[in-house]
């Protein structure tokens, strides 16, 4: 759901471009207090994993294939603040590198794909798993149902992005992104979950990090 | 490796290739801004912008099919969102079709949206395309920072662009053992798999970082890098900024 250039006017583009910077610069502050400047390294190496991941294609209904966002993934192992710099990443490299994602469209898709879907997804994660009093089932099926929302609001965001610009009627952008989404977002959910239940077997140190 | 599509045309040498990544970064930027702000229909402004994309593309050397191709990456997202609007807009009505069970018709309204969209998210992809291919990501980055995007960011970015290589290589090799051992099965179980190698996938990394890490740390890494690359901005720069400025102001100026 990367939005080309075109899609969304000046005033919408600039609109996301400004929160989204006003995040990345939040991220960077709070990254650099939790981990020092000192990670830059892991953090490189994860945003490659990221891009790598979203290669892996899977099917959808009908010979259609999705992939992979990774955004809850990376939300739930490495913290939100870790995963927007991250994904914002990943999404300028796929910009400036594949020309996924128009220059002018970017801040309102790191908005969406960066910092919504991480967000979103961190607090159903987080709130879940502090309600069923945190065991390994109580992560699994938070970061389940967190993945599928992540998913789900970054593809509305993006239909309220391009109705607001006038390009779409509300009538149309809506049902069309939100609605694929629904099915996408299930697909996210089931590789977000075998993801996390893979890690937990063989590194939950690394989940430590996190939620303790 | 084979990662011919990473950055594949950015070794090329042109006038083009020469210019200080701001310079292109910021042109670019201005051409995809004044695109947007067209309004749809104004044809006579589009086919302005349209020569001073082919002529600069022209100057670029770059292959013209590569530069298609490439322009085609939108297809999918227009496919989602832009197709239904003729039959959604109110507005006079160009071609209709009663099936007795609904009415479908299309309005001119509808038609003069989805030509605008295409046309400038076209145009915007052909600017977007040949800034990256004319420009290594490197001094992209570079670029950026000069421009004011935060340290760490770019420190991120290098090292992400470092990785790629050796991570979606990674990836690969497992898609390629996954499909040779006949991937199929029912659904739950594809994405059982997919979820292990994406996790697997996620281990190394980690574990790859950490290496890359204590290997820095070894080598006196302190938090601090320190870039040999220097930008130089030449005339040439600046001319082709002022030239471009006025090829984009004049149209609309004439035309509005």
């Amino acid at each position: 759901m990367h939005i080309p250039d075109g899609f969304i006017d000046v005033p919408v583009a600039v609109t996301t471009f400004v929160v989204t910077v006003g995040a990345i610069a939040c991220a960077v502050k709070t990254t650099n207090h939790n981990l020092g400047e000192k990670q830059v390294p892991m953090m490189g190496v994860l945003a490659a994993f990221i891009f790598a991941a979203q290669m892996l294609n899977f099917p959808v209904v009908g010979g259609t294939s999705g992939h992979f966002l990774g955004a809850a993934l990376a939300a739930i192992l490495l913290g939100p603040w870790t995963a927007v710099l991250i994904m914002s990443s990943v999404l300028v490299v796929q910009c400036l590198v594949f020309q996924d994602g128009g220059l002018l469209a970017l801040g309102a898709n790191i908005l969406n794909m960066g910092i919504i879907s991480v967000f979103v997804s961190y607090y159903i994660y987080k709130g879940i798993y502090t309600l069923l009093k945190g065991n390994k089932a109580a992560r699994l099926i938070g970061a389940g149902i967190g993945a599928w929302f992540s998913v789900v609001a970054s593809a509305t965001a993006c239909a309220i992005e391009i109705a607001i610009s006038g390009t779409s009627p509300w009538e149309i952008a809506i049902p069309a992104m939100t609605g694929i989404h629904i099915f996408v977002g299930i697909g996210e959910s089931l590789i977000t979950v075998a993801v996390l239940s893979l890690v937990l077997v063989t590194r939950p140190d690394l989940l430590e990090l996190q939620v303790a | 490796m084979k990662h011919d599509f990473i950055d594949k045309y950015s070794n090329l040498d042109s006038f083009i290739h020469r210019l200080d990544p701001r310079t292109k970064f910021l042109t670019s930027l201005a051409l995809t801004i004044a695109v947007v702000l067209t309004p749809a229909g104004n044809w006579k402004v589009f086919l302005c912008y349209f020569l001073i994309l082919a002529v600069l593309i022209l100057f670029s050397r770059l292959p013209l099919l590569y530069v298609m191709k490439r322009s085609l990456v939108i297809i999918p997202f227009v496919l989602m969102v832009a197709i239904f609007i003729p039959f959604f807009k109110q507005g006079q009505i160009a071609v209709s079709y009663n099936s007795g069970l609904f009415q479908l018709s299309i309005t001119y309204d509808g038609i003069l949206i989805l030509t605008g969209i295409l046309i400038k998210s076209w145009l915007c992809i052909l600017s977007l395309v040949l800034l990256t291919s004319c420009t290594k990501l490197a001094d992209m980055l570079e670029g950026l920072k000069q421009l004011g995007v935060p340290h760490v960011f770019i420190l991120i970015l290098s090292f992400m662009y470092r990785y790629i290589f050796v991570l979606a290589d990674q990836a690969m090799r497992m898609q390629q053992a996954r499909d040779s051992r006949n991937f199929g099965g029912n659904y739950w179980h594809k994405f059982k798999i997919i979820g292990n190698m994406i996790g697997t996938l996620f281990i190394r990394s980690y574990e790859r970082g950490e290496r890359v890490y204590v290997a820095m740390l070894a080598r006196g890494y302190n938090g601090e890098v320190s870039a040999i690359r220097k930008l130089h901005y030449a005339p040439a720069d600046a001319y082709f900024s002022l030239l471009l400025f006025i090829l984009l102001l004049c149209p609309p100026l004439l035309w509005w």
